[in-house]
C-alpha cells in the first residue's frame, strides 16, 4: 500500500464514485424533480415543498406509511433473532448442506411465484382451518404479509450473520464456559459483542428489504396498503404525478439514511469501545453521556 | 478435604460418528501433581482433556473430579478450568476484564476482584498490562493472560491443551519452567496435553503416553525415558534404536535374542518370556558406540555395521551407521569426535554394554 502510486489510488476512487454516481443518477434525478414546482421534464426549475406537503396531508398515505413502518419493525424483530438461531444451529450442525439449501431456498424462487404460492397456500389453509376447526387465522391481512416477509428476508439476514459469525472462534465460548459462564452468559457476554456488527447490518438490511418489497406485500396484504404498494398503485391509476416523485424520493432517502447511520454508528462505536477499554484518553463527553443515559 | 486423586478417569471412551477417537482409557491423577498427556498427533489427547473439562460428552465411561462423578455436568459446573492453545482470549475485552471475567460471573465484590486480578497478573509476570487489548499482546503474553484468567478462579484442577505449542522454541522452554514453578506455588493439579517430549520431561511429575486412542503407559518421566515398557514408547520418547527379533534362549536373568544382524544378550528384567517369542530390543542412542573392532567379553554386545555419516549438532554429534539388513542405527556422542573416526562405507561394530539393552515384549 505504502509504495502504490497516489494517482492509482485516486483513479480507483474516481472510478468507484463514478460508478456509484451513474447507478444512482436516476434516484438523484427523482429527488431533484420532486422539489420542482413544474414537475418532470420541465425546462424551468422552481424549488417547492408542495408535493411533500400534499403527501403529508393525505390520510391514506400517512396510514400506509405507518403500516409500513410497523410491518418493517415486526419483520426485523422476527427475522433477525430467527436468523441468528439458524446461524448458530448451522455452525454446530453435523450435516450442513441440506440445512443451508433449505435456508437459502427462498432466494432462488422468483418473487411473484413465491407470492402467488403463498397466496394460494394461505387461502387453502384458511379454508380448511375454517371448515374443520372454525378458525379464521390465515385470512389475508398484515400477518400473512408478515409471514411472507420473514420467509423472504431470512436468507439475507442468515447469510450476513453467518459471515460475521465465521470469524468467531468457538474456543472463546468454551473458555467462558470453563470460567463458569452458562451457555446463555457465554453467548451474550462473549459471542454476541463480536457478532454485533453482523446483527445490526442484518437488521438494517431486513428493514430495507421489507420497506421496498412490492410483489409479496401487494398479493398478500388483503386490503391495507404499504408505502410501496400505494406508490405503485397510485402510479398505475393516476400516472406519474409529481407526488410519485416525492414518494419515491422518500423511499430512497429512507433507505440511504438507514444504511449510512448504521455505518456511522458501527464505526464510532468500535472506536469508542476500544478507547474505553484501553483507558487511553477520555472519550468525548457526549459519548459518555449517551453511554450512561 | 483433599481427595487423594483429583482426576479419576474410568473406562472413558469417545466416538465421533464412525471415528473412534478414544478407545477405553482409565487413569488417576494425584492431587497437586503435574500430569502430562504425551503422544503423537491424532492420538486422542485433546479428546481426553475435553471429556474431562466437559466440552464433549463421553460415549462410555466416567469422569470423577475431586471424588465427585461429573460425567453428566456441563463445563461451568465442574471444578476445572481450561487453557487453550490459542484464540481463546476475549478479543473485545482488555487484559483486566479477561482475567476478571470468571470472578465477575461469581458476583464477587469489585474490590476483591481487583485485588485477586492484580495479584494474578503479578504472578504470571504481566503487571501493568491491565489495559492492553489481546491483539496488542505477544503470543507468550496472551498465554499468560489465559493462565491468569484460569488460575484466578482458584479451582482445584487446571487443564491445559498444548498451551505452549504456538510459541517459538526458546519462549516455550522458558514458559515451560515457569508453568512448573507456578504449579508448585499454587499447588493445584495441572493436567497438560502436549506432543513435545522435551516439554513433557521438563514439567511432568507423571507422564501418560497416549496413541491411537489408547493409554499406552503411564510413569514418572525418568522411568518413561530409561525403561519404557513398550516398543511404542521406546520409539516415541528419546532417540532409541529398536531392533526386532525373536528369543532363542531364556536364562534366569538374561535372554538371547536373534536379530536380523546377529545374536545379542539382553537382561530379562523378570519378564515372562518364552523361546521363539517375538521381541524388540531397544538401545538408547547415547549408550551406543561405534568401534572398528568389537571388545571381547560378556559385558558388551555388538553388531556388525557400516558407517554412513556423522552430523555435528553443537552439543552432540550424531553418528549414523547401517546394519547389514539396511536398518539405520543412531549413536550420539557429546561434543565432537572423542571416539574413532570412519570414512563412509567403512566396516565397524556398534557396541553397547549388556546391561543397557532393554528387552520389550509389547
Ligand atoms: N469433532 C470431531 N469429529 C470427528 N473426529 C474427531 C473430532 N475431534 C477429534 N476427532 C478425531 O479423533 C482423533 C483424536 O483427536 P484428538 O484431537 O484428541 O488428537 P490429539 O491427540 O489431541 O492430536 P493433536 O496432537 O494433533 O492435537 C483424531 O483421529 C481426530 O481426527
Ligand atoms: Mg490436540
Amino acid at each position: 500500500m505504502e509504495y502504490s502510486s497516489p494517482w492509482a489510488n485516486r483513479a480507483k476512487w474516481c472510478y468507484l464514485l463514478g460508478v456509484v454516481f451513474c447507478l444512482m443518477l436516476p434516484v438523484f434525478y427523482t429527488i431533484y424533480v420532486s422539489f420542482n414546482e413544474f414537475g418532470f421534464g420541465s425546462p424551468k426549475y422552481k424549488f417547492t415543498l408542495d408535493y411533500y406537503v400534499n403527501l403529508f396531508q393525505n390520510e391514506e398515505i400517512l396510514n400506509a406509511l405507518q403500516w409500513t413502518l410497523i410491518l418493517c419493525l415486526l419483520t426485523v424483530v422476527a427475522t433477525v433473532p430467527m436468523s441468528l438461531l439458524a446461524a448458530k444451529f448451522y455452525k454446530s450442525a453435523r450435516n450442513k448442506v441440506p440445512f443451508l439449501i433449505l435456508m437459502l431456498m427462498p432466494l432462488f424462487i422468483p418473487a411473484d411465484i413465491m407470492a402467488a404460492s403463498l397466496l394460494v397456500f394461505f387461502k387453502n389453509l384458511n379454508h380448511y382451518l375454517n371448515a374443520w376447526l372454525g378458525l379464521d387465522w390465515f385470512n389475508l391481512s398484515w400477518y400473512t404479509v408478515w409471514i411472507g416477509q420473514i420467509l423472504w428476508t431470512m436468507p439475507y439476514a442468515f447469510v450476513i450473520i453467518l459471515i460475521t459469525m465465521s470469524r468467531y472462534r468457538v474456543q472463546q465460548t468454551e473458555a467462558a464456559r470453563s470460567c463458569g459462564a452458562t451457555a446463555w452468559q457465554a453467548f451474550w457476554q462473549v459471542e454476541f459483542p463480536q457478532i454485533r456488527p453482523g446483527v445490526f447490518s442484518s437488521c438494517a438490511f431486513v428493514f430495507i428489504l421489507a420497506f421496498n418489497e412490492y410483489t409479496r406485500t401487494n398479493l398478500l396484504n388483503g386490503g391495507f396498503a404499504t408505502f410501496t404498494t400505494y406508490v405503485v398503485n397510485f402510479m398505475l391509476s393516476s400516472g406519474m404525478e409529481p407526488e410519485v416523485y416525492a414518494m419515491s424520493a422518500m423511499i430512497s432517502v429512507t433507505s440511504m439514511v438507514v444504511i449510512l447511520s448504521l455505518i456511522v454508528y458501527m464505526l464510532t462505536r468500535k472506536e469508542l469501545r476500544e478507547s474505553e477499554e484501553r483507558g487511553a484518553g477520555t472519550p468525548p463527553r457526549s459519548a459518555t453521556m449517551a453511554g450512561t443515559g | 478435604m483433599m481427595t487423594e486423586y483429583s482426576v479419576e478417569v474410568e473406562n472413558l471412551g469417545k466416538d465421533f460418528g464412525p471415528v473412534r477417537a478414544l478407545n477405553t482409557v482409565s487413569f488417576q491423577v494425584r492431587s497437586g501433581s503435574y500430569f502430562v498427556l504425551l503422544g503423537p498427533s491424532g492420538g486422542g489427547k485433546t479428546t481426553i482433556l475435553r471429556l474431562i473439562g466437559g466440552f464433549e460428552r463421553p460415549s462410555r465411561g466416567h469422569v470423577r473430579l475431586m471424588g465427585q462423578d461429573v460425567t453428566g455436568l456441563p463445563p461451568n459446573k465442574r471444578g476445572s478450568t481450561m487453557v487453550f492453545q490459542n484464540y481463546a482470549l476475549f478479543p473485545h475485552m482488555n487484559v483486566e476484564r479477561n482475567v476478571g471475567y470468571g470472578l465477575k460471573l461469581r458476583r464477587l465484590p469489585k474490590q476483591e476482584i481487583r485485588e485477586r486480578m492484580e495479584a494474578m497478573l503479578e504472578m504470571v509476570g504481566l503487571a501493568g498490562l491491565n489495559r492492553r487489548m489481546p491483539n496488542e499482546l505477544s503470543g507468550g503474553q496472551q498465554q499468560r493472560v489465559q493462565l491468569a484468567r484460569s488460575l484466578v478462579l482458584g479451582t482445584d484442577i487446571l487443564l491445559l491443551d498444548e498451551p505452549l505449542a504456538s510459541l517459538d522454541a526458546k519462549l516455550r522452554k522458558e514458559m515451560c519452567l515457569e508453568l512448573k514453578h507456578i504449579q508448585e506455588r499454587v499447588g493445584i493439579t495441572f493436567l497438560h496435553v502436549t506432543h513435545n517430549q522435551e516439554e513433557a520431561m521438563t514439567i511432568a511429575d507423571r507422564i501418560a503416553v497416549i496413541a491411537d486412542g489408547d493409554l499406552i503407559e503411564e510413569a514418572a518421566p525418568r522411568e518413561i525415558y530409561e525403561t519404557p515398557q513398550t516398543s511404542f514408547t521406546a520409539g516415541f520418547i528419546g532417540e532409541n534404536n529398536l531392533f526386532r527379533g525373536r528369543i532363542e534362549k531364556v536364562e534366569a536373568d538374561h535372554v538371547t535374542a536373534v536379530l536380523s544382524a546377529g545374536k545379542v544378550r539382553v537382561p530379562r528384567r523378570g519378564l515372562e518370556v518364552s523361546e521363539e517369542q517375538e521381541v524388540t530390543v531397544s538401545i538408547r542412542s547415547e549408550l551406543l558406540t561405534l568401534t572398528a573392532s568389537p571388545p571381547e567379553g560378556d559385558g558388551n554386545q555388538s553388531l556388525p555395521a557400516e558407517f554412513v555419516e556423522q552430523v555435528f549438532l553443537g552439543l552432540t554429534t550424531n553418528y549414523l551407521a547401517k546394519l547389514e539388513d539396511g536398518q539405520q542405527v543412531l549413536a550420539r556422542g557429546i561434543g565432537e569426535g572423542e571416539g574413532e573416526s570412519f570414512a563412509p562405507g567403512a566396516p565397524l561394530h556398534i557396541v553397547w554394554e549388556t546391561k543397557d539393552g532393554l528387552l520389550l515384549v509389547k
